[in-house]
């Protein structure tokens, strides 16, 4: 699974709406630098990567909801949580098509026969749910929806995403 | 899914400990309110929660850690260990019915192609029709229909069975070791609570 990135200047003595600010616009920045490859489509690796970003976004937004006003909050987080239930339907299929794929050499030709005709069924739908991640990145960048999410935060904490500069971990850790 | 309790008394203005420790008392509250149901097998919903509340509990836990003195890895290892079990049960919960539903879904297939033919050997001239042995219907009914799919998503849903089993005996016994050890008491003093 891909590493969290370090939260920059995260502090124990930190405001809690200064960490707000800190950590949510790191784990935005962090999900968003898997769209390309997700939207690629050659490596699932990327996709699982977006969705447990997108996750672990959820989460610090769900952690910091206090320092919000409820309203936007509300609506913030259900986009969020759109991109992490559309990537999720997609996922959930890689990871069905992987596990039989790999289950297949185990069975009998006879029991192969039906799991190989799931596994088409399957893809078949997999590539259906490639569309509806494409349509979401497609609306939310017609939307501005990135740069709105990042000023919605800023205002909010104080903290601004070109100041933070999140970056992912080196490689050397 | 169960919603998360909101949390009284926090104030975004203050420092992130005191405010962190109200959320992680709640938090860690929602998971434990699932262990009277949870020693059942078959409170699928139950199970399911708990693994919702345990899974916010663990991200909270590394959200927060930086403002506690105290490590909290061992505590957020064990969390996750439950969700895990958990989230497997739960795969085995949404797999097992879907699996079923894919049977229906053949057998339905199966009398549709079933139905076919007998229409079209109605149709045929009797003299014809008498010549429609049994044998030439099955091996039309196999062509068109999938009886050849059943065996392999029989194995399927038997397997997945098995290892849902498996699965609960493993989480139940992760969760009366936790019990066993003080692990709440642990934590909830870990983070001053």
């Amino acid at each position: 699974m891909a590493r969290a990135w370090d939260v920059h200047g995260l502090r124990q003595n930190a405001r809690f709406r200064d960490a707000a600010g800190r950590v949510i616009l790191t784990r935005w920045r962090e999900m968003m630098s898997y769209r390309d490859g997700t939207l690629l489509g050659e490596d699932i690796e990327e996709l699982h990567a977006m969705r447990v970003s997108s996750r672990r976004l959820r989460a610090a937004m769900d952690a910091f909801a206090a320092a919000f006003p409820e309203r936007s909050f509300k609506r913030h987080l259900r986009s969020v949580k759109e991109i992490t239930d559309t990537l999720g339907a997609a996922r959930d299929l890689d990871v069905a098509v992987e596990g039989l794929t790999a289950l297949v050499p185990t069975l009998s030709e006879r029991q192969q026969v039906g799991v190989l005709a799931l596994i088409d069924e399957y893809r078949r739908r997999r590539v259906v749910e490639s569309e509806h991640i494409a349509e979401l990145f497609d609306r939310l960048e017609r939307d501005c929806y990135p740069r709105r999410f990042e000023r919605w935060v800023a205002r909010h904490t104080g903290i601004d995403v070109v100041r933070l500069d999140p970056r992912p971990p080196s490689e050397d850790g | 899914m169960a919603k998360p309790l909101p949390i009284d008394g926090l104030d975004p203005d203050r420092r992130l400990r005191p405010n962190a420790r109200r959320i992680l008392a709640t938090r860690i509250g929602e998971v434990w309110a699932y262990g009277p149901a949870v020693t059942h097998p078959g409170r699928v919903r139950e199970l399911h929660d708990m693994r919702i509340a345990c899974k916010r509990l663990r991200y909270l836990l590394e959200i927060f850690h930086v403002a506690f003195p105290t490590d909290l890895e061992p505590f957020i290892g064990e969390v996750k260990g439950l969700q895990d079990v958990l989230g497997d049960i739960h795969d085995r919960d949404v797999q097992i019915p879907m699996l079923h539903e894919h049977l229906a879904r053949l057998s339905a297939r199966d009398a549709l192609a079933a139905r076919g033919l007998l229409r079209d050997t109605r149709t045929m001239p009797a003299p014809v029709r008498a010549e429609v042995e049994f044998d030439r219907f099955r091996a039309q009914l196999l062509q068109a229909g999938t009886s050849a799919e059943r065996p392999g998503i029989q194995a399927l849903l038997d397997m997945r069975m098995r290892e849902r089993d498996e699965l609960y005996e493993r989480f139940l016994a992760d969760w009366r070791r936790l019990g066993s050890t003080g692990f709440r008491r642990r934590l909830e003093r870990a983070l001053g609570l």
